[in-house]
């Protein structure tokens, strides 16, 4: 008998899901709220995702894609509070871009959709435990952390704050969440945008402010400690790149910074190459990596 | 594209011929194994080679255009096709690469054509062979001399499907040796030129034993002058070497293919 | 282990040459036999019927045997049916309702046994490598498990060097060292001495049933093999610190022996990653074909087949590529090769050769990583 290790044969058969709700968050951007369909999945088995995890999206004949879980908690989102069956729903955030994220841009409510996971390695939570949580996200690298800002209350973090950028106002995702968690509290929250101009809701009251400028000079005048701080990074990876400089510069460490970089996921197990980053595979050991495991690579703009 | 959104069943489709020998247009109508089915799900409304019926007027869903450009009333043509037409595939190497009119690219026009026509040359309006990614937006390519029946069941499929297309961008080599075929370069130092020519055709020459002319045109990126460096190794003469590279890739390809 | 004699032990016995071929032949009434035909460097593995077909003199092959019988150059992985007033996917709403049946199937796994005979020692330390990328968790391939396990794999000492080879770096040549992950090892003993066979796996102890019929080993056999591996050992023309390469590329990611071989002499070909017995990557796409139509119905399928990062369109996402350069191409197949041993516990090449024999400019990645290491 050949030794083997891992149980996840059917990693590779894709599962039958049904989307149960489409939220338009920005233009080209939508959210679904997906629910697993059909016999239960083989091994790994949703919904037992964790954030950061991405499952592979797709349609016969397309092909997939790596989406990051933008809700797994649908409990907490406007769409998913009616729901029934609320345990086998969770959502993901897509911009219409791609071969196959621009094909399931026209899906709606009740449409069929194929995927494989969760797969990879979330947000290190735990390193949350008793230091403050420091999350900068830039355009859709929101919806990676969604989840997270959802259950912050139960990371036994001494504080939450999320830096937000977008290219103009209207790019800006998850405009109600973030108004909710503006008025609950519990977050620190600053947003800013690139390009002021162009804002729909110029002139109203916002809530919450909206800064303009990159997300490093939102980085700047924070106070911090540096190391009772752990922070979560996603967005273009020129955007990570000077946002985990900054923070380097306040004297973090390199291993309490942690990035969700994107590359080339296919098979999401490690085997196909595609997703290669130095010695590692970010299917399978990232999408979310340290600083420290990613500096210095080639072909990787940290 | 808003065409992607419509999905439209059977897609309305032209077929345009330039300067070429028809042998895309002969692929496509005659000879590639889909074609039952390719007739049901495409709406041919205009397509020369297969009914003299029909009208190049349109509104086309999906233009298919053969051949190289090489008089100015082509050009016109080509825009009109252009405009018209939700989605347009540039299919062949004569449309992609220049293909064999490209050669006369080689030399001055004015040579070309009094060496063609001899004293009664003057009043021709010819012009210096162009690919039609020169003159229009040309939404994929579907290589090949004739084109590769993987390119262009992806083509045809993706407008059925309302998806984007992914075409073949790696070497003859590649499919070469997953055909498990012995080396006709490194074995037996033939003039190979799959390790710069974009795939699609199987390594049909290789399998057969015989060295890859690189009739898909180069693929993105190739490097042309680590090649000509082997070739000068394998003891070929300057002038063979131009003529491996420009017999179907006189025209550099157009910078949208890198 | 409880053999009565030493060589029972330690399974292992000297078998004459046409005893031997006998006992092949008998072999492939269960297993399709597979082996090197045609000698030299340019030999390749085949189906055979009859041992006397091989030549067990062979020195290398352009394909790996390993990985052109493990895992296919070109697999079905799994397809979809799709039924309805539409089989075009996706279509259901235009033609008005969920008509639109589709099902995902598995193929069957592959069932053919068969027996690779005459690996040489690099190449079952490179299915030793597969191994640790298809086998070992998270997650496994059942199609390469399959073959894997229907496998029956005799390998053999090398008997020559050639000058491309660097297997002795890595301990993984010219005599195998492993003793497990395959079935049996021969030795040739030399002209008429026959076979010093040893079995290595319980399989091979179940069908080789001729073990009684050689003798056993006499410390004379055993001299004469170390001496015909110490002679081998002086014949490799290439040296090179493997120790001492691990995150030392990786310091010197623009070194000009990667840019400039790059620039002058590399075709962006991939023919180093195809002829490679460790490379793994490759590439699935959903083939359609063209039977999508108003009704009936049509099978989508997903096909898996040899990628490598050498492809222009390899690290490419919607809006970016992460390897667009070509020396970032060679480099990364550069430094998987030799520097990042951390991705699977050891270096990512067996000393084969292959990659330079069949680069059509004979880029040698030992000749970079000297030039790197200067």
């Amino acid at each position: 008998m050949i030794e083997t290790e891992g149980n996840a044969k059917g990693a590779s058969v894709p599962v039958k899901a049904i989307i149960r709700g489409v939220k338009n968050e920005a233009p080209g951007v939508r959210t679904f709220l997906i629910e697993k369909s059909g016999p239960p999945a083989q091994p790994p088995c949703l919904p037992a995702a964790r954030p950061g995890q991405f499952n592979m999206l797709g349609y016969p004949g397309v092909g997939e894609a790596p989406i990051s879980f933008s809700v797994l908690h649908p409990e907490k989102t406007t769409e998913g509070r009616n729901q029934k069956n609320q345990k086998n729903l969770f959502g993901h955030t897509v911009r219409a871009a791609g071969r196959v994220t621009g094909f399931l841009s026209g899906f709606v409510e009740g449409d069929e959709v194929f995927l494989r996971g969760p797969f990879g390695r979330g947000w290190p939570l735990e390193e949350a435990r008793g230091k403050h949580l420091l999350l900068l996200t830039g355009g859709l690298g929101l919806a990676p952390l969604k989840p997270v800002i959802e259950m912050a209350p139960t990371l036994g973090a001494s504080g939450v704050t999320l830096l937000h950028g977008a290219r103009e106002p209207r790019d800006i995702i998850f405009k109600t969440e973030l108004a909710r968690w503006k008025s609950e509290g519990a977050i620190e929250i600053e947003l800013t945008v690139d390009n002021p101009e162009d804002n729909p809701d110029k002139g109203q009251k916002q809530q919450p402010k909206i800064h303009s400028g990159l997300i490093t000079e939102l980085i700047r005048p924070l106070r911090i400690d540096p190391s009772e701080t752990v922070a979560f990074i996603c967005g273009p990876e020129i955007m990570m790149r000077f946002a985990a400089r900054e923070l380097l510069i306040k004297g973090m460490a390199g291993s309490g910074i942690y990035v969700s970089v994107e590359r080339r996921m296919s098979c999401g197990t490690g085997h196909c190459g595609h997703c290669q980053i130095g010695p590692w595979f970010t299917c399978k050991d990232g999408p979310v990596f340290s600083y420290t495991q990613l500096k210095g690579l080639p072909d990787v703009i940290l | 594209m808003s065409f992607y959104k419509k999905r439209a069943f059977r897609p309305r489709t032209g077929f345009f011929k330039f300067t070429c020998c028809t042998g895309c247009g002969f692929e496509l109508a005659y000879f590639q194994k889909s074609l039952e089915e390719t007739l049901r799900s495409f709406d041919f409304t205009f397509f020369r080679l297969a009914s003299s019926a029909g009208s190049p007027e349109g509104p086309f869903d999906l233009a298919l255009v053969e051949g190289a450009v090489t008089e100015p009333f082509q050009i016109i043509e080509l825009k009109k096709i252009r405009e018209k037409s939700k989605v347009l595939y540039a299919v062949g190497s004569c449309a992609i690469v220049g293909g064999i009119p490209a050669i006369k690219a080689l030399s001055p026009e004015i040579e070309i054509e009094r060496a063609a026509y001899k004293e009664r040359f003057f009043g021709l309006s010819s012009t210096r062979p162009n690919v039609i990614d020169d003159y229009v937006k040309v939404d994929g390519h579907i290589r090949g001399c004739p084109p590769g029946e993987r390119d262009l069941e992806e083509a045809l499929a993706s407008v059925l499907l309302g998806k984007k297309p992914e075409f073949i961008e790696y070497s003859v080599c590649m499919e070469c040796k997953r055909g498990g075929n012995a080396c006709v370069l490194v074995e037996e130092g033939l003039p190979c030129m799959g390790p710069v020519t974009n795939a699609g055709c199987g390594a049909l020459c290789p399998a057969h034993h015989r060295a890859c002319y690189s009739c898909f045109g180069l693929m993105g990126q190739a490097n042309v002058p680590a090649l000509k460096g082997k070739f000068r190794k394998l003891g070929f003469s300057e002038e063979d070497i131009e003529r491996f590279f420009t017999l179907f890739g006189a025209l550099e390809p157009s910078s949208t293919l890198i | 282990m409880t053999g009565a004699s030493a060589s029972q032990k330690d399974y292992k016995t000297v078998i004459p040459g046409d005893v031997f071929a006998l006992w092949v032949d008998r072999l492939g009434e269960q297993y399709t036999l597979t082996g090197p035909v045609g000698g030299g460097v340019t030999a390749r593995f085949e189906d055979i019927s009859r041992f006397a077909q091989m030549d067990l003199d062979y020195q290398s092959t352009m394909l790996p045997p390993g990985k052109r019988y493990l895992f296919e150059p070109a697999e079905e992985i799994l397809s979809y049916d799709i039924s309805g007033e539409s089989n075009i996917p996706g279509n259901n709403r235009e033609t008005g309702g969920k008509q639109q049946k589709i099902s995902v199937n598995l193929p069957g796994l592959p069932a053919g046994r068969r027996a690779l005979i005459g690996v040489h020692p690099c190449d079952v330390n490179a299915i030793l490598y597969l191994d640790k990328v298809f086998l070992r968790g998270p997650y496994i391939d059942p199609f390469y498990t399959a073959r894997r396990e229907n496998t029956f794999i005799i390998a053999l000492n090398c008997k020559s060097v050639t000058d491309l080879c660097f297997c002795h770096l890595l301990g993984a040549g010219p005599y195998l060292k492993a003793r497990a992950g395959y079935d049996m090892l021969l030795t040739d003993m030399g002209r008429g001495k026959g076979f010093l066979v040893e079995l290595v796996s319980e399989k091979a102890r179940e069908l080789f049933d001729i073990f009684s019929s050689g003798r056993p080993p006499e410390e004379k056999d055993l001299s004469a093999m170390r001496e015909a591996e110490a002679s081998l050992l002086k014949g490799f023309k290439k040296n090179l610190d493997m120790a001492g390469l691990q995150n030392a590329l990786l310091s010197r990611p623009d070194h000009h022996a990667l840019t400039e071989t790059s620039d002058s002499r590399c075709l962006s070909c991939s023919n180093c990653v195809m002829v490679c017995p460790t490379c793994f990557c490759h590439n699935v796409r959903e083939e359609t074909g063209l039977s999508l139509s108003r009704g009936g119905k049509s099978r989508i399928k997903k096909i898996r087949r040899w990628d490598a990062c050498q492809d222009i369109s390899f690290a490419k996402v919607h809006g970016g590529n992460f390897r667009a350069k070509r020396h970032a191409r060679l480099r990364q197949f550069v430094f998987h090769k030799l520097d990042y041993e951390g991705q699977l516990g050891t270096k990512g090449t067996v000393g084969c050769g292959r990659c330079i024999r069949w680069c059509p400019t004979g880029i040698d990645l030992t000749e970079i990583a000297m030039a790197m290491m200067k």
